[in-house]
């Protein structure tokens, strides 16, 4: 080596042009498209998990005795998927806007708007969730109808419904309305488990992005 | 970020972030990214700059710093850099990023190192002291001291080895 690193160094950055630099403009741009590829790789995730549970849940509950109910549940999610996919639909059609900001703008706005229908629907998806579990329950303790026989015969007393004791279903009336109450608070602390730090940093970045021009 | 902090704050050690973020990025590309992602965390933490350093010194820290975060979750996505210890052939035409070839050279040389040696010889090739690197890099100067001639002698190993 005829020069030792020391003068390379010196001598290349001497004239160097390519130190001038480079423009800063469009700061986010990077930023919000990495927050867009996050927010698209959840929503796949989460629609795996939503078609591999559709396929599996069919399969436990065969073994439990209580193949409706998994045909059900299963059925529940595979809506639940399809609704997802027309949702995510959307994402493509925001509006791209001048900058990193509007669009993240726009991107935020549509996240709630998702949110906000997807409240109305887990009023009636958790309640059903919430009654196919309680009836997969009572099918596999109850097999052919032994459960409310014994059932009978050590509580001659107790009300009857067909084969269903009037506390069981008193208990399924009431757990139903109550998660139907509370659908929205459950709803919300399931979308948190899931796409919570995403939100949070997806405000962060518009939050700071609004602070860079308040002060330009 | 206002145009005067830009221009009091950033602009006069432009020289320095641009030399860091070129030791740490393949391609143009990820050079203004890593470029503009430094500038962005010099002006989120002024309000955390104490002045118990000097104000280069803070620029250096943070280059350094948001330069190995972004390495990082580079490297976790799956895209790595070059490790072996013999030098391509041509430096890829992306990577000739400034006009003199043999400063091209020793970046591709300097891009071989691990990132902490990548920050030492920046460091040490910016005139700073064993003593400042050891403080930007929160070690000890003697280690500073084995640690640059250690690197010296790799980067003049595989420099040679690529001029013969």
């Amino acid at each position: 080596m005829k020069n030792s690193i020391e003068t390379i160094w010196k001598e290349g950055f001497l004239n160097e042009s390519s130190l001038v630099a480079p423009r800063i403009n469009d700061l986010y741009n990077q930023k919000s498209k990495h927050l867009e590829d996050r927010i698209k790789r959840l929503f796949r995730i989460n629609l795996v998990f939503i078609v591999v549970m559709a396929i599996v849940l069919p399969v436990i509950h065969y073994f439990l005795d209580a193949i409706w109910q998994g045909v059900s549940a299963s059925l529940l999610l595979l809506l639940t998927g399809w609704y997802s996919i027309r949702q995510a639909e959307g994402i493509n059609k925001l509006d791209q806007g001048a900058t990193s900001l509007d669009y993240l703008r726009s991107l935020n706005q549509w996240l709630k708007d998702v949110l906000s229908r997807s409240e109305k629907i887990a009023r009636f998806y958790y309640p059903l969730c919430f009654l196919i579990a309680l009836s997969t329950v009572w099918s596999a303790w109850n097999k052919q109808g032994e459960f409310a026989v014994e059932t009978k015969k050590k509580l001659p007393d107790m009300i009857f419904l067909g084969n269903i004791p009037w506390s069981a279903l008193l208990i399924a009336i009431v757990g139903t309305i109550l998660i139907f109450r509370f659908s929205r608070r459950i709803y919300r602390f399931d979308v948190r488990l899931m796409y919570g730090s995403v939100f949070g940093r997806l405000e962060a970045t518009i939050a700071e992005m609004e602070k860079l021009n308040e002060d330009a | 970020m206002s145009k005067d902090f830009y221009q009091a704050s950033i602009l006069p050690f432009a020289g320095i972030i641009i030399k860091i973020c070129r030791a740490y990025t393949n391609c143009q590309e990820d050079f203004e990214d890593y470029y503009q992602e430094v500038c962005l965390q010099i002006w989120r933490s002024k309000v955390n700059f104490r002045e118990q350093c000097a104000w280069s010194t803070w620029v250096y820290r943070i280059s350094l710093n948001v330069c190995l975060t972004l390495l990082k979750k580079k490297k976790k996505n799956g895209k790595t850099y070059f490790t072996s210890d013999v030098l391509p052939d041509v430096v890829k035409i992306e990577n000739r990023a400034f006009e003199d070839e043999s400063l091209n050279q020793l970046y591709a040389a300097i891009r071989h190192l691990s990132e902490v040696d990548r920050a030492v010889i920046l460091l040490y090739l910016e005139e700073k002291s064993y003593q400042e690197i050891a403080g930007i890099l929160g070690t000890s100067a003697n280690n500073i001291g084995v640690r640059v001639s250690r690197i010296k002698e790799r980067l003049k190993k595989l420099l040679d080895e690529k001029l013969n």
